[in-house]
């Protein structure tokens, strides 16, 4: 919008940012809003926040999805992919070099070791990150309680889970929620 | 070839087929469109590949999604590079991220431009807090289920718990809990093996 060096700066950015973001892209967040509302103004704070509120709930890569905003703020239709492709290609180069060397060593002695310990911590996690996911959106009793519905009917029965998402959806748009 | 091959070899030739890829395409394509929300992507990808393609074993998926963890970016597109490596090398991961990023994200761009002009209506708000509410219940009991085969090992259930603690009432950055408690993790399991052996 600004400069013609704008989307490249921005590309930069964010192809640097995708290769630290450990645990995830929502830990580089607070970077991404720093540099682009912050330094450059390219962004209100406003508009920031709506690109996450409609990624999250927009079925598909999320993250990706919301870097796109970002990138077509600063430069249209081009700038939304080279903002996709600079968020998912260099973590995608680095997990398939990663899972070849993991392959590789498959049968080895350590590996299993190495996956007893990994496994149950990274499970842990991932239970956290639903606890914390239902904090943010279960604002009474009833919402919770649909999350514990929710998994408890997914580990007791084979139903598909878009029916539960379905429901959820139902009950939340008739204002029981 | 003739008709004569005997059924067993039939059937193990089958089963060493290469999965097409289209049909890990969309497989992909399905996991990212069913996934709302932060974590949908886990539980589709588990129970498509898992469950209903059995491609690859709950062990198998287990491990990559812990080696997701620890690389940057976005995990679930590193689900889908690693399960279409596993099945079909370089040219499966290609084909497994394109099924879960080209539609989907041409859909959810057109989607999200629409959305950004009506960004307050209400029923729309209540029903997207509905599904999160729901995805948030799916999440955890994909973590569960992944857990269950190490029911049997106390410490493991323990640094679980840990993990689950610190990371989800402790609000310590990942990569501070990951590196305090894997090292732990690996000691303990390293230490049980060496005693079963």
């Amino acid at each position: 919008m600004n400069s013609p060096s704008a989307p490249i700066a921005l590309t930069a950015h964010l192809i640097v940012l995708s290769s630290i973001s450990f645990g995830g892209f929502p830990t580089v967040l607070p970077d991404v809003r720093n540099f682009v509302v912050a330094t450059h103004g390219w962004v209100t704070d406003q508009e920031f926040a709506n690109f996450f509120a409609i990624a999250q709930s927009i079925p598909g890569p999320n993250m990706i999805l919301m870097m796109s905003f970002v990138g077509w703020k600063v430069w249209g239709f081009p700038g939304a992919v080279a903002s996709a492709f600079a968020t998912f290609g260099p973590p995608c180069a680095m997990y398939f070099g990663a899972y070849r060397v993991w392959d590789r060593f498959r049968n080895a002695p350590w590996q299993r070791i190495v996956r007893l310990g990994l496994v149950p911590v990274t499970m842990g996690l991932v239970i956290a990150s639903g606890t914390v996911m239902a904090r943010a959106a279960d604002a009474g009793w009833r919402a919770a309680a649909v999350t514990i519905a929710a998994a408890a009917i997914t580990l007791t029965t084979r139903l598909n889970p878009l029916w539960l998402l379905l429901a959820g959806g139902a009950l939340g748009g008739l204002g029981l929620l | 070839m003739p008709r004569s091959t005997t059924s067993a070899a039939a059937v193990e030739r089958k089963r060493s087929a290469p999965v097409p890829l289209g049909t890990l395409f969309i497989a992909f394509l399905k996991v990212s469109l069913y996934g709302v929300g932060g974590g949908g992507g886990l539980v589709w990808s588990r129970r498509i590949a898992v469950d209903q393609r059995r491609w690859i074993t709950e062990q198998d998926f287990a491990d990559i999604v812990s080696l997701c963890q620890f690389l940057p970016g976005p995990n679930i597109v590193g689900i889908a590079v690693c399960v279409g490596a596993k099945l079909r090398g370089a040219v499966g991961a290609i084909a497994a991220v394109a099924g879960f990023l080209v539609i989907p994200w041409t859909i959810g761009f057109a989607l999200g431009l629409l959305f950004l002009e009506h960004a307050h209506h209400p029923v729309l708000q209540n029903i997207v807090g509905g599904v999160s509410s729901a995805a948030a219940g799916l999440l955890i009991a994909t973590g569960i289920r992944m857990l269950l085969p190490h029911r049997g090992r106390p410490a493991a259930l323990l640094l679980a718990a840990l993990a689950f603690g610190l990371m989800g009432f402790g609000s310590l950055p990942l990569l501070v809990v990951l590196v305090g408690l894997v090292p732990l993790s690996i000691s303990a399991a390293g230490f049980q093996s060496a005693r079963a052996r």
